[in-house]
């Protein structure tokens, strides 16, 4: 592991800013845990041996494209994971600043399992606070792409606050064509009463895409994340949920789609806090090729929140030999009036099904492609915008 | 005032009716571990020198490994220094028969509900007993001997049978496995060693019966049970230990061997002392259990009742490497008061076709922690494998925790792998419908738990399902109200 520090995390990669006390101790922190292995229980599906292999450039790469959206939206691109804020025209309700220096020491991110988070602290180019209020009419979209030459590694940082009864749609789309580490950290709070649609569509080519998301959910408010994944050389997204106050509600539905030589380990967490909260999970992983596909969903009902009501769903599709599926939905109660379940499956297209529309005349390919999509497009479906469903389900297709 | 403590206390130790302790006089090696221990251990048992090294190469092992601590578990530290490795009753010469026994002996192993004397005869089960470290007698050898059936202690087999043991000692839970089976490859005192031979179906039930008596000691026993093609075993195991304030340490090892068509049934009811109300004592309980269906179309079936010990690590494993070969997990665990268990299988899907089913009922009560912790693997080659997997959780109290963790890994298109799991509590509906019916809350807390864990209990031998049932009962008093 010692490789990793010595490209990512040498003491003079630390840029110099205002902020470097507190780089330091990240770097320090990071340091003292290591990054983690196939040893450390969250990271026992995933090898971080690709990146050891890598070299990391300093030298700028080109312009990253901006991606083609079907419906109107206020546009953030992150070019190569920086923000370019100089012509940027934000609706009214939505503001942008760089972090506080107390809004940066806020966080913990424990101990190896949290590795990139201490070097996303450590490294951060730009730090933003994105707030929002009252309803946004349009989607906000943050495009994080990189070019073709992107061989360096960028630690974005964002913290998204929405106000006491705000309603927001915030669509990140991420496009990788590069050969790099995107190494992203991203708290969210809702406040109360709030509505949050998040949904991050990614693809990646050779990068390593590492991302933690952290939501808090106060009283009332209503939090759903839903992402389409279309696979990367190596990608990891840690998403916990805290439902921090009564009445809080959480969704998270996702489609994973793994091919040839890609990796994509997924690991979700819904804690409830408080009682008379609820969450609903449901994810899907369809690896073909040798792809690999991880997941691990928990759910963490805390001491006291009784009357918690929770439902985890996992069902996986194992397409060829070489494929493969490890799935962990781990349940971890400590209250009483609660309901809690998990269901998971792994398996394959029904050969029923498949002989049903081959009997109906439809060509085997195109049967198994109208089965796997279906399968794929079941977590979109309580989409309510239509043309965001309709740009998903579009994308969908393209890959089936 | 204090009568009314003494009362109470008397409630809470009928509780647990295997408390008492058998004052005999025992033969111990002293405290502490260590190459001249082991050499002691197995001069005592008159070993052959290969047993010897194998004991020595997994103690150096173990030298090199550490506790695990992924379990969800706290597991304070155990001085392993300080324990008494061997702790045997005393006695001139190994009795030649049950006659020769000391009836001190027997007469505990009657109290605790397993007479091994001739009129045991009638139960029609054959026990072997083991008292600490040793194997105190063995029935209905002579009837099992006709139909061709080795059913004795470890040690025994070691001088009679040398050859069978020498060659699947250590070859399903090498010593290499983990630390506590490390550790129970260099220590391990007794056990029970069962022989079946080809297409023989064994004429009766074969049971141990685990006694831990003496004190500062630990129990490292050791069992291996070999199926031939053809042939069919079911096989009971029982266990308890006196009340004490301090922890007393169990790490045992069972392998079994399921050869072509071979059936094997293993069932536990595992009642160790489970510690006090206040989480006091008890017994910690790091046990390997794992069977392997070594050829095409064996068979081996896990029953357990869990309602025992302070801390259980426990995960009773099946390896299906044969095609079509079948592994099944039926467990109930129960926890109460302080107690911890972090306990589940392993289906390990090698062979074409092969099946595997898990059915985990936890119930947690008072302040305990119940973890179900399972994993499938379905391996490149499997093809066809199919498992299916429930694990239901039922929380009695509010300070107690009920956790799943299941591992679920697929690397063949082709299987098929199925899991659900539930939490929830005893519904106020079903305990205000058995109430209106006329029964107090505990008895209907009762006989909901049975309901919930009869899919579990069914699978048992008659007369291990009425003792569970009991068992349940017993431990979950005072868990309401």
């Amino acid at each position: 592991m010692s490789a990793l520090i010595d490209s990512l995390a040498t003491e003079a990669r630390l840029p110099a800013d205002d902020h470097a006390a507190i780089r330091r101790r990240a770097h320090k922190a990071l340091l003292q845990h290591g990054f983690p292995d196939l040893k450390t229980e969250a990271w026992k599906y995933t090898s971080l041996r690709v990146l050891e292999k890598r070299a990391f450039s300093e030298q700028q790469a080109g312009a990253s494209a901006l991606p083609a959206l079907p419906f109107a939206a206020t546009l953030l691109h992150f070019d190569n994971g920086i923000l370019n804020v100089d012509d940027l025209d934000l609706p009214a309700g939505v503001s942008l600043q760089p972090q506080t220096e107390e809004q940066l020491a806020a966080v913990d991110h424990g101990d190896r399992a949290g590795a990139f988070a201490w070097l996303n602290l450590a490294r951060f180019e730009q730090a933003w606070h994105l707030q929002i209020e009252g309803h946004l009419e349009q989607p906000l979209v943050l495009a994080i792409s990189t070019a073709a030459d992107f061989q360096n590694d960028v630690h974005p940082r964002l913290l998204i606050e929405l106000a006491a009864g705000a309603r927001a749609e915030l669509i990140e789309v991420h496009e990788d064509r590069g050969e790099g580490l995107v190494n992203i950290v991203q708290d969210a709070a809702l406040g109360r009463a709030a509505f949050l649609r998040h949904l991050v569509s990614r693809q990646s080519a050779q990068s390593a895409w590492i991302q933690r998301s952290h939501v808090r959910v106060a009283r009332d408010a209503d939090y759903r994340f839903h992402t389409l994944d279309r696979g990367g050389r190596l990608t990891r997204h840690d998403l916990a949920v805290r439902l921090t106050e009564s009445g809080a509600h959480a969704e998270v539905d996702g489609t994973v789609l793994v091919n040839d030589r890609q990796h994509v380990d997924f690991h979700t967490a819904i804690d409830h806090e408080v009682g008379h909260t609820n969450s609903r999970e449901s994810f899907r992983i369809l690896a073909d090729g040798t792809g690999v596909g991880v997941f691990n969903g928990r759910i963490h009902i805390h001491r006291g929140a009784d009357d918690s009501h929770s439902d985890l769903n996992t069902a996986n599709l194992l397409l060829s030999e070489s494929a493969r599926i490890n799935a962990k939905p781990e349940l971890e109660i400590y209250a009483e009036e609660v309901t809690a379940s998990h269901g998971a499956t792994i398996g394959q297209l029904d050969d029923a099904a498949l002989f049903y529309m081959r009997s109906r005349g439809i060509p085997a390919d195109q049967a198994s492609a109208l089965l796997k999509q279906g399968f794929a497009a079941a977590p979109f479906e309580n989409i309510e915008s239509e043309s965001i469903r309709d740009w998903l389900m579009g994308e969908l297709a393209e890959l089936v | 005032m204090n009568q009314t403590v003494e009362q109470v206390n008397q409630v809470i130790q009928q509780r647990y009716k295997a408390g008492f302790y058998t004052d005999i006089e025992s033969d111990r090696v002293r405290a502490g571990l260590d190459e001249e221990i082991i050499a002691m251990i197995s001069a005592k048992k008159e070993e052959p020198s290969w047993l010897l090294e194998w004991r020595l190469k997994a103690f150096h092992h173990w030298q090199t490994m550490r506790e695990p601590n992924w379990a969800h578990l706290k597991v304070p530290a155990i001085d392993l220094q300080k324990i008494h490795y061997y702790a045997a009753p005393k006695q001139k010469n190994r009795p030649k028969s049950l006659d020769e026994v000391d009836p001190k002996l027997l007469e505990t192993f009657d109290k605790l509900g397993v007479p091994l004397h001739e009129r045991a005869r009638l139960a029609g089960v054959a026990v072997d007993a083991v008292f600490d470290s040793v194997s105190v007698g063995t029935t209905f050898q002579k009837e099992l001997k006709e139909a061709g059936v080795i059913f004795c202690s470890f040690s025994e087999a070691v001088k009679e049978h040398p050859e069978l043991v020498r060659e699947y000692l250590g070859s399903v839970v090498p010593f290499t496995d983990n630390y506590f089976a490390a550790l129970n490859s260099a220590v391990f005192s007794d056990g029970s060693f069962v022989y079946i031979p080809a297409n023989t179906r064994c004429p009766m039930e074969l049971s141990t019966y685990f006694r831990i008596n003496a004190r500062d000691t630990g129990q490292f026993e050791r069992t291996l049970i070999i199926a031939e093609p053809g042939s069919e075993v079911s096989y009971l195991e029982g266990c308890t230990a006196p009340m004490r304030d301090e922890n007393q340490l169990h790490a045992a090892v069972v392998e079994l061997v399921a050869r072509k068509k071979a059936k094997i049934k293993y069932s536990t009811v595992q009642n160790w002392y489970p510690g006090d109300e206040n989480g006091k004592g008890g017994i910690y309980n790091f046990v390997t259990k794992r069977g392997d269906c070594r050829e095409d179309d064996a068979r081996i079936s896990w029953t357990q009742v869990e309602t025992g010990s302070a801390i259980t690590w426990k995960y009773p494993s099946c390896i299906l490497r044969g095609d079509r070969s079948a592994g099944e997990f039926y467990s109930v665990a129960l926890t109460h008061n302080h107690q911890q268990a972090d306990t589940g299988t392993k289906m390990i899907h090698l062979g074409k076709d092969t099946t595997s089913k898990i059915i985990s009922k936890g119930i947690s009560a008072g302040h305990s922690n119940n973890s179900y912790r399972g994993l499938v693997r379905i391996a490149k080659r499997a093809e066809n494998a199919r498992n299916y997997t429930q694990c239901d959780s039922l929380l009695i109290g509010k300070t107690c925790g009920a956790h799943t963790f299941p591992y679920i890994e697929s690397a063949n298109s082709t299987a098929k792998v199925e899991h659900e799991a539930t939490t929830s509590r005893i519904g106020e509906d079903q305990l205000f419908y058995c109430r209106a019916r006329g029964l107090d809350e505990e008895d209907a807390v009762a006989m909901i738990v049975d309901g919930f864990c009869k899919e579990v209990f069914k699978e048992l031998p008659m007369e291990f399902a009425v003792e569970a049932k009991a068992l349940l009962e017993i431990s979950l008093e005072g868990a309401v109200g």
